[in-house]
């Protein structure tokens, strides 16, 4: 990130708690004037803390913190946080304040007259589509969530502050309410041109909302990119198992079969019983099993209904025998597009294996793998929450049991 | 009947009597009463801010009100306070400490601590979170603590005749001597009068206090 016209600048801060390692520590980062920038990490990593340091509500132990050219340390507490807006998960409304209070609230303190307090809040309202008539006179407790912080943002707005701090501001919210607010706030962003410190530790909010991303583990920056570079090119392990999934899943055309395979899937060797074939199945929990040869070789597929079918007749034959070899198999390298074309077009098959170039057995691709594909592609590219599509037919993908 | 009917006479015959009785019951109540109110609303919020003092304090107003109330007068008596109007404020102020300062100290530190954390954030100073979020938020529920503390305090008052106070008390102690139930009665019936309503009253207070946010 460049130096530009930074107007917050973090320079080597740390923050100890006393006896325990630090909770932030050489934290160093220059925020140019209007971007967002994402805090992310998982939860203790030390987000929230330099968030609040910002705002001196913790005192850094070492380094600095520099807003607008000028050391944090030299201005006054009280007006450094008036000139900065401050959104939290609790919401924290006041109570006992009407919505117009509550919104303009900062101003009070900053001495404006109630007509022109309520002339504010009236127009912010107006900004997120709410009625000020209806609004302005309530108090908090009538309100939704989802509204509460609605106004909680607004609040934070009323003094038309350079800097936001946000932090979690949508994490306490049902997920339907906090993709809707995320959209509002995006929109919201292109009328007030703002820099924003937002704290999260949702990838899809961070890269949903992010300019830049940085990403936080035991107190310092693992690293700092824009959300496509980081998605493109993780520092490390860890950065990649953050974003493991939606750098895999950015788009169905740039995954390859090899990225969403199976890689263990339910086998059982052509020479096994079928009785025994059909516990696996029922151990597995899977419907079909991949019938390999003494190597490995994909043999062919073997279905739970023919196996139930041959034990009732009293067959003996081995598992090889019912094997069904008209499968269309994938490599490794074909795209989850392709995957997801073959799959269309042979409706019989619920699973396809893929197999390597000596048609040794590597993986299998089967239905809910590619809906969990499709899932994951659209909501990285339109925030959509998790649908949560659970296959209870899939071969846990775990435990690699493989019958001789 | 007839006890009613020379209860009835007792009233009218010496309306002054009951008036100065009640009258001295009303300081009896209103001087400790107040002196609690002034004294532990201000340092519980003391302590709400310089926590160390909260033990204490607590510590001294739950042993006030421990110890038996006639054993508070009697203490009164003994550590050279003698009889009288002094050392029976002195024991039902100290008697009244306990429920407003528990009160006081639970309604402030009950605030959510989103709404302190954003004030905060907002650059509200410590006095400023305290008078303008704090107090509002808290106010019902250190009236409340008030409530009990003077409806204890008008019972208490009552048993204040014991150490030469006056009051209603002595009406009634004065009647059990004459074994006269009707003034007995004559001292008691404006004693329970006094509790209705004051329970009445701070009940009202406490709902009117109530920030409307609060009751929606
Ligand atoms: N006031 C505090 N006193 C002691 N430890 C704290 C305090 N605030 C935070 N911590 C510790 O600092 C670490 C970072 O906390 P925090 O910044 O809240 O993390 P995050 O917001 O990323 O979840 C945690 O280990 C937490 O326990
Ligand atoms: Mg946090």
């Amino acid at each position: 990130m460049t130096n530009g016209e930074a107007i917050l600048e973090f320079r080597g801060v740390t923050k100890s708690f006393g006896g325990r390692a630090p909770a932030v520590r050489g934290f160093t980062l220059s925020v140019p004037r209007g971007q967002l920038v994402v805090l992310i990490g998982p939860s203790g990593c030390g987000k929230t803390t330099t968030l609040r340091m910002v705002n001196r509500l913790i005192e850094p132990t070492a380094g600095a913190i520099w807003i607008e050219g000028r050391d944090c340390k030299t201005y006054n507490p009280v007006e450094l946080r008036r000139r900065l807006g401050y959104v939290i998960q609790r919401i924290g409304l006041m109570p006992h304040l009407t919505i117009a209070d509550n919104i303009s609230f900062v101003l009070r303190f900053m001495g404006q007259p109630p007509a022109a307090r309520r002339a504010r809040a009236a127009e912010l309202l107006e900004m997120v589509g709410l009625a000020p008539e209806e609004y302005l006179d309530r108090f908090p407790a009538e309100l939704s969530g989802g509204q509460q912080q609605r106004i909680g943002v607004l609040r934070a707005l009323a003094h038309d502050p350079d800097i936001i701090l946000m932090d979690e501001p949508f994490g306490a919210l049902d997920p339907l309410m906090r993709e809707q607010l995320q959209e509002e706030f995006k929109r919201l962003l292109r009328t007030v041109s703002k820099t924003i410190v937002f704290v999260t530790h949702d990838m899809d909010e961070a890269l949903l909302m992010a300019d830049v991303i940085v990403l936080m583990k035991d107190g310092q920056i693992v690293q700092v990119a824009p959300p496509e570079d980081m998605l493109r090119n993780p520092a490390d392990e860890f950065v990649a198992s953050f974003i493991g999934r939606h750098r895999v899943l950015r788009q169905a055309s740039e995954v390859s079969v090899a990225d969403v395979m199976i890689a263990s899937p339910a086998m059982t060797g052509a020479a096994n019983g079928l009785a025994r074939s059909l516990e696996l199945m029922r151990r597995r929990r899977v419907n079909s099993l991949l019938v390999h040869d003494q190597e490995g070789r994909f043999e062919g597929v073997v279905r739970q209904a023919d196996l139930q079918q041959h034990i009732e007749d009293g067959d003996q034959s081995p598992v090889g025998s019912l094997a069904d070899r008209a499968v269309e198999a994938l490599s490794p390298s074909d795209s989850g597009l392709t995957a997801m074309h073959r799959l269309l077009e042979h409706q019989r098959a619920d699973s396809l294996p893929v197999l390597d170039e000596n048609h040794r057995i590597v993986g299998l691709v089967t239905r809910g793998t590619l809906v969990g594909l499709l899932g994951d592609a659209l909501r990285v590219a339109s925030g959509v929450q998790d649908l949560n599509v659970a296959d209870p037919t899939l071969p846990a993908p775990a435990s690699g049991e493989m019958a001789p | 009947m007839t006890l009613l009917l020379h209860t009835w006479q007792f009233f009218t015959q010496h309306p002054g009597t009951i008036w100065r009785h009640t009258l001295q019951q009303l300081y009896l109540v209103a001087i400790p009463m107040s002196a609690a109110i002034v004294v532990a609303v201000p340092l519980t919020m003391l302590a709400t801010r310089v926590r160390w003092l909260y033990g204490p304090v607590m510590g001294f107003a739950n042993a006030m009100q421990t110890i038996p109330s006639l054993a508070l007068l009697a203490i009164m008596i003994a550590i050279g306070l003698g009889i009288g109007v002094l050392p029976a404020v002195l024991a039902l102020f100290l008697y009244a400490l306990m429920p407003i300062v528990r009160n006081t100290y639970v309604g402030i530190m009950g605030v959510d601590p989103g709404v302190k954390d954003a004030a905060r954030g907002m650059g509200v100073t410590s006095w400023q979170l305290l008078w303008m979020v704090e107090m509002p938020l808290a106010l019902h529920v250190i009236i409340a603590g008030i409530r009990s503390s003077l409806v204890a305090t008008i019972g208490f008052a009552t048993l204040a005749s014991l150490i030469g106070a006056g009051g209603l008390g002595s009406l009634i102690m004065e009647g059990m001597g004459m074994a006269s139930n009707s003034i007995v009665l004559a001292g008691t019936i404006p004693a329970i009068v006094l509790a209705f309503l004051a329970e009445g009253l701070m009940g009202g207070l406490e709902r009117a206090l109530t920030p409307r946010g609060l009751r929606v």
